[in-house]
């Protein structure tokens, strides 16, 4: 597991960083899933609206993964939930690319220090 | 590691249906059930949640489905709901509407072939006033009462079966509970929980399938104890002491030994000199298996595969009945090579894992204890003394008539019923049509006056082999059927086979009927049963694999065996035979 002091301050490796995180949720979640529904951890991947592989039940549980997996690997709690991650207007649960994106900003916009 | 629990070749093929009976949203568990390709396959259908009592009362299933019944406490029990609140509640409504519950779950018991009932947890932050969390009225203590009675309460319902979830939770951390997964999904828990869940539920539905395993080999050496004991002699081997890799060996044979204590089989199969091997297993001080504890073994330098192979036919058991365990990589992926229906569980290379991993593993869940279980390694051990014993007279027909084996014939009734259910369920190799049916259905099976079901007890001059055979009967339109005809490995081969048939005909005759049919149901593992209706005197058709008897010619009970009990259970119908001379139409049966 990364610490704090160790982890990524660079915003391009912090995205790869995030990235990293989100595929192995969703390594995790596949593990749940039928075959032809499993996800491929790609940037491009449609997670979640037309197009996308999971439906509300899968995206909620995919969030509680990754959550926790982003807790343990930057040591603090991040919240996915605080803008309705249903509404097509959210938009950041779209893609892994712009769920990664959405992290690594929530992640920047922290104060410094500012941890648990 | 692959988790050593995995068990691709536990009862292949099969496929059953569960019902999703709760309080909160159990999709998740639904799909990890539903997307597990592992055998058996298990379809789902969902109860609309917060519908369990209504559900449970108005269940018509397929009697052959399964239910699971997975609750939160408060939902259930409302005092309990209260208690959590700090509210003052009585026991007797606490019990009240705890047997509120039972009742609903003893209704729904006749319309599932099982329903398995999840035990109640709570979340780790519904802790009550901390230091007065396990006084009375204090939340936790309020839990262990309630899941203490629920238990109680479900001890009469025989295919009900209470699971233990704590260990789910267990699996999901700290984090177990998720308020955000509740309030996003109304469901609490975090997905590992139901991965937990979902294997448990599969070895328990495996479980009242039958598909247990029955058989454990071993490798001895850096498996059994520290070392390998034809370099080092028995002396120097690391078992117990003042050592914490002996210890961990100790403990390795203290759980093997709570194995053979539940009735699994033991069985050695190890590249050794035998003499030097049995050495250690007699004399080291330390040891806790000793030579007596297994049934079978090899120790010589052949081929694992074939070993195993052998003492699987030596215990007249079927492959798949079989787990092997070997400290060697390389012996592991040899038999798994040869042998794909042995389970060859992942193993690991630190030593103080290995009583922990053979407790991770679930194939030898058994779902019914009987006092047959407890003895089973004491029978195999007169069934040595006894293959000993044949192998000193000239013909297998010449021993059988010296061995004085009585079989017993008796109704199926409350007193066996247990025993019946789980030869029923348990029993693969001779075994007609491999029907499984709970004790429930069972009984309602055998109520209509057309049918009969007895159940064959078998002793000799060796010791008492319990209750082993089964057959029923369903008579229609002038022909008597034979529905099941069971006979537990232990006894097969010793003309046992005939004495049942001669029962079922002889009952038939006596009915003024005209034939007995047994329409054999071929599966993966009852070729053996084949065997037997091939040479039974039976006239076959071809097709179907349908045997038939002409009545109006009786059949006659093979010679050297007593039947007691018949002439009771026949109603006086049927006389009871004695031994006879051998009849030459009707080849005696081996092994």
């Amino acid at each position: 597991m990364n610490t704090l002091n160790d982890r990524p301050k660079n915003g391009s490796s912090r995205l790869d960083h995030v990235l990293k995180v989100i595929y192995e949720s969703v390594s995790d979640l596949n593990q749940q899933l039928a075959r032809e529904q499993r996800i491929e951890p790609s940037p491009a991947t449609v997670l979640f609206g037309a197009g996308g592989r999971l439906d509300s039940l899968g995206l909620a549980n995919f969030i509680v993964i990754t959550e926790q997996k982003l807790d343990d690997s930057f040591g603090f709690p991040i919240d996915l939930t605080e803008n309705d991650p249903f509404s097509p207007a959210t938009g950041h649960f779209r893609t892994i690319h712009s769920l990664a994106t959405y992290i690594s900003d929530l992640i920047s916009s922290r104060p410094e220090g500012a941890v648990r | 590691m692959d988790r050593p629990h995995n068990n691709p070749a536990h009862g292949q093929n099969e496929a059953v249906n569960l019902h999703l009976i709760s309080d909160f949203n159990l999709d998740t568990l639904g799909h990890s059930l539903a997307n597990d390709e592992s055998s058996p396959r298990v379809g789902i259908t969902s109860a609309p949640f917060g519908q369990v009592f209504p559900t449970l009362l108005q269940a018509r299933s397929d009697p052959s489905d399964f239910a699971l019944v997975w609750t939160l406490p408060e939902k259930v029990i409302p005092a309990f709901e209260e208690a959590l609140h700090c509210g003052e509640v009585h026991e007797h409504r606490l019990t009240s509407e705890l047997n509120e519950f039972v009742h609903c779950l003893q209704a729904a018991q006749n319309h599932f072939r099982a329903i398995f009932v999840v035990s109640w947890t709570l979340p780790s932050h519904l802790r009550g006033n901390g230091v007065l969390s396990m006084r009375k009225q204090g939340p936790r203590r309020l839990l262990l009462q309630l899941n203490l009675m629920l238990a109680e309460k479900l001890e009469d319902c025989p295919s009900v079966y209470l699971l233990d979830a704590q260990r789910w939770l267990e699996a999901g951390g700290k984090n177990s509970y998720s308020p955000k997964l509740w309030y996003l999904t109304k469901n609490p828990f975090v997905p590992q929980v139901f991965s937990a869940a979902a294997r448990d539920l599969k070895s328990a539905i495996s479980s009242v399938l039958g598909n247990s395993r029955k058989l454990l080999v071993v490798d001895l050496d850096n498996t059994l104890w520290g070392g390998v004991v034809g370099d080092l002699g028995w002396e120097n081997l690391r078992l117990g002491g003042h050592d914490y890799v002996g210890e961990a060996f100790l403990d390795f044979q203290r759980a093997i030994k709570t194995l053979r204590n539940r009735g699994i089989l033991l069985a050695i199969a190890s590249k050794n000199e035998e003499s030097v091997a049995l050495e250690a297993l007699t004399k080291h001080p330390e040891m806790l298996l000793r030579p007596d504890d297994f049934a079978a073994r090899r120790i010589n330098w052949n081929d694992k595969a074939a070993n195993i192979v052998e003492l699987a036919e030596e215990l007249n058991l079927g492959l798949q009945s079989v787990v092997f365990i070997d400290d060697s990589p390389i012996e592991r992926a040899r038999v798994r090579e040869a042998l794909p229906e042995v389970y060859v569980p992942e193993w690991p290379d630190d030593k103080t894992l290995f009583a922990s991993t053979l407790g991770e593993l679930n194939c030898f869940d058994s779902a019914y204890a009987t006092t047959e279980d407890a003895s089973r390694h004491a029978m195999y051990a007169t069934e040595a003394q006894r293959k000993r014993s044949r192998a000193g007279v000239s013909s297998v027909e010449e021993w059988l008539l010296s061995s004085g084996t009585v079989v017993k014939v008796e109704e199926f009734c409350d007193a066996n019923r247990e025993r019946v259910v789980q030869l029923l369920n348990k029993t693969n190799q001779m075994n007609l049509t491999t029907r499984r049916l709970s004790s429930q259905e069972l009984q309602n099976w055998a109520q209509p006056d057309n049918r009969k079901l007895w159940a064959f007890r078998v002793s000799d001059r060796f010791g008492d082999s319990g209750l082993t055979g089964i057959l029923s009967l369903e008579i229609q339109s002038g022909v008597a059927h034979i529905v099941d005809f069971v006979l537990s490995c232990r006894v097969m081969g010793r003309n046992v086979e005939r004495v049942m048939v001669a029962c079922a005909a002889q009952y038939s005759a006596a009915l003024g009927l005209e034939e007995l049919h047994a329409q054999y149901l071929p599966t993966a593992k009852n070729l053996p049963c084949l065997g037997f209706w091939t040479s039974s005197g039976f006239a076959r058709q071809p097709q179907d694999n349908l045997f038939t008897w002409s009545l109006r010619q009786s059949y006659p009970f093979p010679p050297g065996i007593e039947v007691g009990g018949w002439a009771t259970v026949a109603g006086g119908s049927a006389s009871s035979p004695m031994p006879g001379r051998p009849d030459p139409s009707l080849p005696v049966l081996t092994s």
